[in-house]
């Protein structure tokens, strides 16, 4: 199922079906390509099966039918929940990571500490997660997921529990990972502006079954802030939209 | 390494202001939502969980004591607590007491080790596979409820008057109680908790050491907990009913003994010590862990413990 594709598309999908058992259809008939380094926001309302595609994008699940390609390396996920170990400092929870990923013991204290420093949370390595604010949570997990190295960060609406003023900043702190780092980011989410914000393209998804419902690339994307106009003017449009695939619904 | 590469500072990025910016932004936030460290006060713990306890102990004596002067009853009906502690002194001298507790304490840890090996892959394997859970869970409820003491008279017509009779009773007091709290422990790990560990790349192996095991830790303690008091329970209660043979002379045994010569004095000297021992090993041993291990994932409630 994954293979490396030759050019630089890192994520295919191609006809993708899923159901669950005897079940309705979740997802049907989604093409998709990823390119490497792309910032992908996949943008819907409940039930269009966003978190089912990113959970059989990361291979925790299996297509009814269709075909996922992903890079070999396969890739890093982050959840809404933080879900770092509770036993284990910041420090610990990256450590665990590393280990997992089979670097040896001597370079995981440094590796750790290293990762922990990129988002801004050197200080905090030796606190446990109930020490730590929801939003230093969200980045130890961040660095926890950069740990894996994989080349495809899948991120299943991580900031969605945290405020907004959090928010803004891990937005901030995100573009500036994914900058530094070029890994291939694939963001769900249901909040259109984090969308307008974040993503160099908006898949807009329809519910039950999940399909492509539209696209939006946005040319110019340093500098944007949740209160710049471009983003505003991008969220209306997308907005439109999603209210005319919800209302579908009512018929 | 690709992963240093790809965490390389491209030139100047450091100094950009906007990053800076960006650092003092959260560090500031970080400030505001978390609290300061507070310094556990070991004077405040001391006026709160150790003073109370003595306190109502030494209130209780003096009643005693009241009680026996006031009335004046017969003493081999109700001994004051001069004689108890007088019996407990003469028990020193005689070496039955040092005997009798060095007996009992090393059955009871034995029998509580060995409980801990056989119950410890059990329970793990009863949470883990839903088929034998289903099939043994119940049962091993089950004996969790049946008083390990039932055990006594088939114990003694399969084993004799040994050690292996005691042993017997002892684990079947304490392996049920360990299982259970390790399968109610392991229920209550988070799932997605799991579904990292396998994010992570965590084989079946590796997800149980590594993750489920750790994470179950609460209620695998809690379960030892329990199973320490069974097994010091049953081995009391094999001690006094399994006495004679190849059988040493525990604490049981000494109760039974004192009972026999109908010292009254004797027999309540005995069950402080067994008391005293059970409230020992709950406050040095489990006490510690457990609020070491309760404070580590910020489950404990203010200082009061």
């Amino acid at each position: 199922m994954s293979s490396q594709t030759a050019d630089h598309t890192a994520i295919r999908i191609e006809r993708l079906g899923k159901r669950f058992g005897a079940g309705p259809l979740v997802l049907d008939d989604v093409n998709l390509s990823i390119e490497a380094g792309e910032f992908v926001c996949l943008l819907g309302a409940s039930g269009c099966g966003k978190s089912t595609l990113l959970n059989l994008i990361a291979g925790l699940d299996r297509p009814t039918a269709g075909t996922i390609d992903v890079p070999t390396q396969g890739a890093a996920v982050m959840f809404q929940e933080s879900a770092l170990m509770p036993w284990l400092t910041a420090r610990q929870n990256v450590e665990l990571a590393l280990r997992l990923r089979g670097v040896p013991r001597a370079a995981r204290r440094g590796g750790a500490l290293e990762l922990l420093d990129t988002v801004n949370l050197a200080d905090a390595a030796e606190k446990r997660p109930h020490e730590l604010s929801g939003g230093m949570r969200q980045r130890v997990a961040l660095a926890r997921a950069l740990a894996q190295d994989r080349p495809v960060l899948l991120m299943d609406e991580p900031f969605a529990a945290l405020d907004a003023i959090t928010r803004d900043l891990l937005h901030e702190e995100l573009e500036r990972v994914w900058r530094r780092t070029g890994r291939t980011i694939v963001f769900v989410t249901h909040n259109v502006r984090e969308a307008a914000r974040l993503g160099q393209r908006v898949v807009l998804m329809s519910s039950r079954p999940g399909r492509v419902a539209g696209e939006w690339r946005i040319a110019e994307t340093e500098g944007r802030r949740i209160e710049s106009p471009e983003v505003a003017a991008l969220s209306i449009e997308i907005t439109t939209q999603l209210r005319k695939e919800i209302r579908r619904n009512a018929a | 390494m690709p992963h240093d590469a790809l965490l390389e500072e491209p030139p100047g990025a450091t100094t950009h202001p906007e990053n800076d910016d960006l650092r003092s932004l959260e560090a500031g936030l970080d400030r505001l939502q978390t609290d300061a460290d507070r310094a556990p006060n070991a004077w405040r713990r001391f006026t709160t969980s150790v003073v109370p306890p003595i306190v109502f102990v030494l209130a209780l004596i003096a009643a005693w004591q009241l009680y026996v002067v006031i009335t004046q009853p017969r003493p081999d009906l109700a001994p004051g607590p001069l004689e108890v502690a007088a019996a407990i002194g003469g028990a020193w001298e005689s070496g039955r007491l040092q005997l009798a507790v060095a007996t009992s304490l090393e059955r009871g840890v034995l029998g509580f080790l060995i409980a801990v090996v056989v119950g410890t892959p059990l329970g793990l394997l009863l949470a883990e596979v839903k088929p034998l859970r289903r099939a043994i869970g119940p049962i091993i409820s089950g004996l969790q409820v049946l008083p390990s003491v039932a055990w006594v008279p088939a114990a003694i017509i399969w084993f004799g008057l040994t050690d292996a009779t005691v042993y017997f009773v002892v684990l079947m007091g304490a392996v049920p109680s360990i299982v259970n709290g390790l399968i109610s422990g392991v229920d209550q790990v988070p799932p997605q908790l799991r579904r990292v560990g396998t994010v992570l790349g965590a084989g079946p192996g590796r997800l149980a050491t590594l993750v489920v095991l750790p994470a179950a830790l609460p209620g695998y303690v809690a379960g030892l907990k329990q199973g320490w008091a069974f097994s010091w329970r049953s081995l009391m209660a094999a001690e006094i009913i399994a006495v004679g043979g190849t059988i040493g002379f525990g604490l049981g045994s000494m109760l039974d003994q004192s009972r026999e010569l109908a010292d009254l004095a004797g027999v309540l000297a005995t069950i402080l010590v067994i008391l005293a021992i059970g409230i020992l090993i709950e406050l040095v041993v489990f006490a510690p862990l457990e609020r070491r291990m309760l404070r580590r994932r910020g489950l404990l409630q203010g200082g009061a413990r």
